[in-house]
């Protein structure tokens, strides 16, 4: 007797937890600090009556490790960069996109239609783009200094506490290029001395550890901290309220490109609530607002008219042909990212 | 054997129907424990062998790759990272226990010092913290350590972190945040164990022997040994297993056993390599269980 | 016993102020004005209000509690069960090693392995019902596992302490089996039990490994929230927040210790 009741126990609780899925809403996962989520969450309610909510990540591997612990079918739409795309794609983690559904996909600009990892859009539609650099603060290391990785890297030459971004691509690939390596090298023995560096500097006594983009770019601003590796985008919101003391810079060895593209988990709850997100976030008005308030740039050609004149000149955002020539874009490696993320395990153990 | 009757707390009864209304009570219980925690385990001892495909997934084939790798064997040539790992956070553990062991004696000494009232107001000081959240435990060292307060100026003074920066993260922050968090562990056991001390034993070793220490190892210490024991072990394993205060406290620099598993379950995507891992914490787990069934059967910790 | 060395004093009360130093740190400023930085800048409790205010942190607070409620709840009756078959009835020597030790693995093993376990455990049932899904239900049964343990081990003290004697008088007394257990074991065991309760029900509400590995998006608690929200920052509300739990805790644990003393009146 008592054991039916156990049974029923937990049946209620099944039921009360997992009974009913609503059709009005929609369930984000994304990258923190990546949009106005208020704002946007009430205007897509307003534009279509689903409600959205949205849960945060702080990089792909984490995203990626989510939906294969079983998020597949507990969101509608992630965002991943583009190298995880032939990850995501191989293990039937996402599912193609209707682009029926999502007429403003003439919206995006000529060069997102056709990225190597997912050309024609099958699979996912641009976000933003941006690039990884360095944010510092001028009253505490020298606008010189900052021109190299070596201020992170060189014990002779670093000059205040810093923050490695917690993110294995984006950091491996920092140190293989100040090693002079191609950024998505595998290597194994490359890979073995980017570690080693990585772990040697970790150990200095200027180096704070790793920490998320978002969250170095906090201690900067912050004060707690002289040096972080973050995305340009939250580089430059915070410029913005303290640009006397407030910098970032992208060094002389390079640093990584990335897209971000929206896509839809293969069981998500709500695909449909999920294109018309899509659709929304294409509008030239939309995207425009999401950029001016994110700082990153869009992929969204109809949008340019309506971004901030400013950003639109800064080198920071929308970088120069010379500027872009020290930017790498993250490659997939296939078999060869088991030996990355090796590599990577060693750099925090140590 | 026979199914004979005999007397059981004054109930006539049959060994047979002891035993079948005695599962009855314990079935569902056990079932319980036995579906999610033991079966999940041996499952995961089965993954500890098993592969990891290029992208994460597990693949069920038989492998001893996993614990070469916690061994040192890598693709990259023989590294002894996992090994430093394992004994850093024996290191971690063993200091963490053992500053707490020397803290909690005098705590003991002096909460059973008090008249018998006010002992339970201390206890339960002590224990307040024990059962409150870990991560709020750990966070809240960020106030005590930071650059503005008067510590971080102290170790910036001492050269010890560069001047304007907080004490966290740093190998003190996380000694400070390990023996805070496991300080009670410690002492709620050893407090048993005070409270039963047979002061005459030591008044008599007072007589015999001249010096302090003495009178300590000889006297107190044995007596105390069943609490003692029973703290160590709720603090030892657990204490490597921790990865909240190394990962808030450390700044992801000082990795023990704990963040290393937590880790291959989140970005590094590796369920077999840290079911491994598992594997090993959870040797020293059966080694430390067996230490506390033996030495700690006389405490009453709940 | 003698009064206290000086040392010994001075150490003791040294080392309960380095326990709550740093909670003291987050309850002084939790109400303290400035946003941002240390310095003092007058008392406030709007931080508290804001807290009411944010939709996000109250149903969070809904998740944790019903969470702790339901995962106690089950626990404490199955934990009750254990206890009382472990010890009122005769077990060979082995039967009773193999059962204490299984009530001792989730006391003395690393959460985090236990968390481990159970992702792998939840990962492969998926596969077989859609119910698994990281979310309330996984992280129910989560809870459940390591309360059992702690509910049993402190009904069975319980049950220690009372001893046969009782149960042997009501037998004398002609009682039947059903009325031992409701009229004699039950009322005797009740405080135990109760203890058991409140002390299940603190460690669900303060549980951080278990929860981060079984949560789903909908299911986020107390504890995942004020970690998620500490690794970027932290801000005076999440003091309060933390605040809040501390005393709410404080609350539940001396319920509890009073509640395992009233023994002594017995």
């Amino acid at each position: 007797m008592r054991n039916a009741l156990l049974v029923v126990m937990l049946l209620l609780t099944v039921f009360i937890r997992t009974g009913f899925a609503e059709d009005k809403e929609l369930k984000i996962f994304i990258w923190s600090e990546y949009m106005d989520e208020k704002k946007f969450s009430a205007d897509f309610k307003a534009a279509t009556g689903i409600k959205v909510k949205i849960d945060i990540y702080e990089n792909n591997e984490e995203m990626i490790a989510k939906l294969q612990a079983g998020g597949i079918n507990q969101y509608d739409i992630i965002v991943p960069s583009d190298y995880v795309l032939p990850a995501l794609i191989s293990q039937k983690l996402i599912q193609p996109l209707d682009h029926s559904k999502i007429p403003n996909l003439k919206n995006v600009e000529e060069k997102f239609q056709h990225i190597p990892y997912d050309p024609g859009n099958k699979y996912a539609v641009p976000w933003q783009w941006g690039s990884v650099g360095l944010f510092y603060r001028k009253d505490k290391v020298s606008p010189e200094a900052v021109k190299s990785w070596s201020v992170l890297f060189d014990p002779k030459k670093q000059s205040g506490s810093f923050w490695f971004m917690d993110s294995v691509r984006d950091t491996m690939s920092i140190a293989l290029l100040y090693l002079g390596y191609d950024a998505n090298s595998a290597n194994p023995q490359e890979l073995k001395k980017a570690a080693e560096l990585l772990a040697a500097t970790k150990k200095t006594r200027y180096c704070q550890g790793f920490k998320t983009g978002v969250g170095g770019k906090n201690d900067v601003t912050a004060g707690r901290a002289a040096l972080a590796v973050v995305y340009n985008g939250d580089a430059m919101r915070d410029i913005n309220t303290d640009p006397k003391n407030l910098g970032f810079i992208i060094p002389r060895e390079g640093s990584t490109l990335f897209v971000d593209l929206m896509a839809i988990p293969a069981k998500a709850p709500h695909p449909d609530a999920a294109h018309k997100w899509i659709n929304f976030i294409l509008d030239p008005k939309r995207g425009a607002m999401l950029s001016n308030y994110n700082r990153y740039a869009t992929p969204n050609h109809a949008s340019l008219p309506y971004i901030i004149p400013k950003d639109l000149k800064n080198d920071g955002i929308y970088p120069t042909p010379d500027s872009m020539k020290r930017l790498h874009s993250t490659k997939d490696l296939g078999k060869a990212s088991r030996i990355l993320d090796e590599a990577w395990t060693r750099v925090k153990s140590d | 054997m026979p199914n004979r009757l005999f007397i059981w707390r004054g109930e006539l009864t049959t060994r047979g129907s002891l035993t079948k209304r005695g599962l009855s009570f314990l079935s569902s219980g056990m079932l319980w424990l036995a579906l999610f925690l033991i079966v999940p385990t041996l499952v995961f001892m089965a993954l500890s062998f098993a592969d990891r495909g290029e992208y994460g997934e597990i693949i069920w084939k038989f492998t001893v790759e996993n614990y070469q790798r916690l061994m040192g064997y890598s693709v990259f040539g023989w590294t002894p990272d996992y090994l430093y790992i394992l004994w850093r956070s024996v290191v971690v553990a063993g200091l963490t226990t053992l500053i707490s062991v020397l803290l909690s004696y005098p705590l003991s000494f002096f909460i059973a010092s008090r008249p018998p009232r006010s002992r339970y107001l201390w206890l339960t000081l002590v224990i307040v913290p024990f059962w409150t959240n870990m991560v709020i435990r750990a966070y809240a060292w960020f106030l005590i350590l930071a650059p503005e307060l008067p510590f971080a100026k102290v170790a910036a003074f001492l050269g010890l972190v560069p001047s304007g920066s907080a004490l966290y993260p740093s190998p003190i922050a996380v000694y400070l945040g390990m023996v805070s968090m496991f300080l009670p562990f410690v002492t709620l056991p050893l407090y048993s164990s005070v409270e039963r001390l047979d002061w005459s034993l030591v008044e008599a070793a007072q007589d015999l022997y001249s010096s302090r220490t003495r009178v300590f190892f000889k006297a107190i210490l044995p007596q105390t040994l069943p609490g003692l024991s029973v703290g160590v072990v709720l603090t030892f394993v657990p204490a490597m297993g921790t990865f909240i205060v190394p990962d808030l406290l450390g700044g992801a620099k000082y990795m023990l056993v704990g963040n290393l598993i937590q880790q291959q379950f989140g970005a590094s995507r590796d369920w077999p390599f840290g079911a491994a891992v598992s594997m090993a914490l959870m040797i020293l787990t059966m080694i430390s269980l067996q230490l506390y069934r033996r030495r700690g059967e006389e405490i009453e910790l709940l | 016993m003698k009064a206290a060395h000086p040392v010994i004093k001075s150490l003791a009360l040294g080392t309960m102020g380095f326990l709550y130093l740093p909670l003291f740190g987050v309850a002084v400023y939790s109400v303290n004005k400035a946003e941002k930085g240390l310095l003092w800048k007058g008392f406030t409790l709007d931080w508290y209000l804001q807290l009411f205010s944010n939709e996000w942190i109250l149903s969070t607070a809904l998740n944790t509690l019903a969470l702790a409620v339901v995962s106690t709840l089950i626990a404490t009756v199955l934990g009750t069960l254990v206890a009382i078959g472990i010890n009122r009835f005769p077990w060979s020597k082995k039967a009773n090693s193999m059962l204490d030790i299984m009530l001792h693995i989730p006391v003395v093993t690393p959460d985090i392995i236990m968390a481990g376990a159970l992702v792998v455990a939840f990962g492969l049932l998926r596969v077989l019902s859609n119910v698994f899904e990281p979310g309330m239900f996984d992280m129910i049964i989560a809870h459940i596992t390591f309360q059992i343990a702690f509910v049993a081990l402190v009904v069975r003290s319980r049950l220690m302490s009372i001893g046969h004697d009782v149960e042997e008088a009501a037998r004398d007394l002609f009682a039947t089996n059903w009325y031992v257990l409701r009229r004699v074991m039950i009322p005797l065991m009740l405080p135990g039990v109760v203890a058991g309760a409140m002390l299940a029900f603190t460690l669900s509400l303060d549980d951080f490994v278990l929860s981060f590995f079984t949560a789903g998006p909908d299911s986020q608690t107390l504890p995942l929230y004020i970690y998620a929200a500490v690794r970027k920052g932290v801000t005076p509300e999440i003091h309060a927040l933390s605040t809040l739990v501390v005393l709410i805790t404080v609350v539940l644990v001396v319920g509890a210790e009073r509640m395992s003393r009233k023994k002594e009146a017995c």
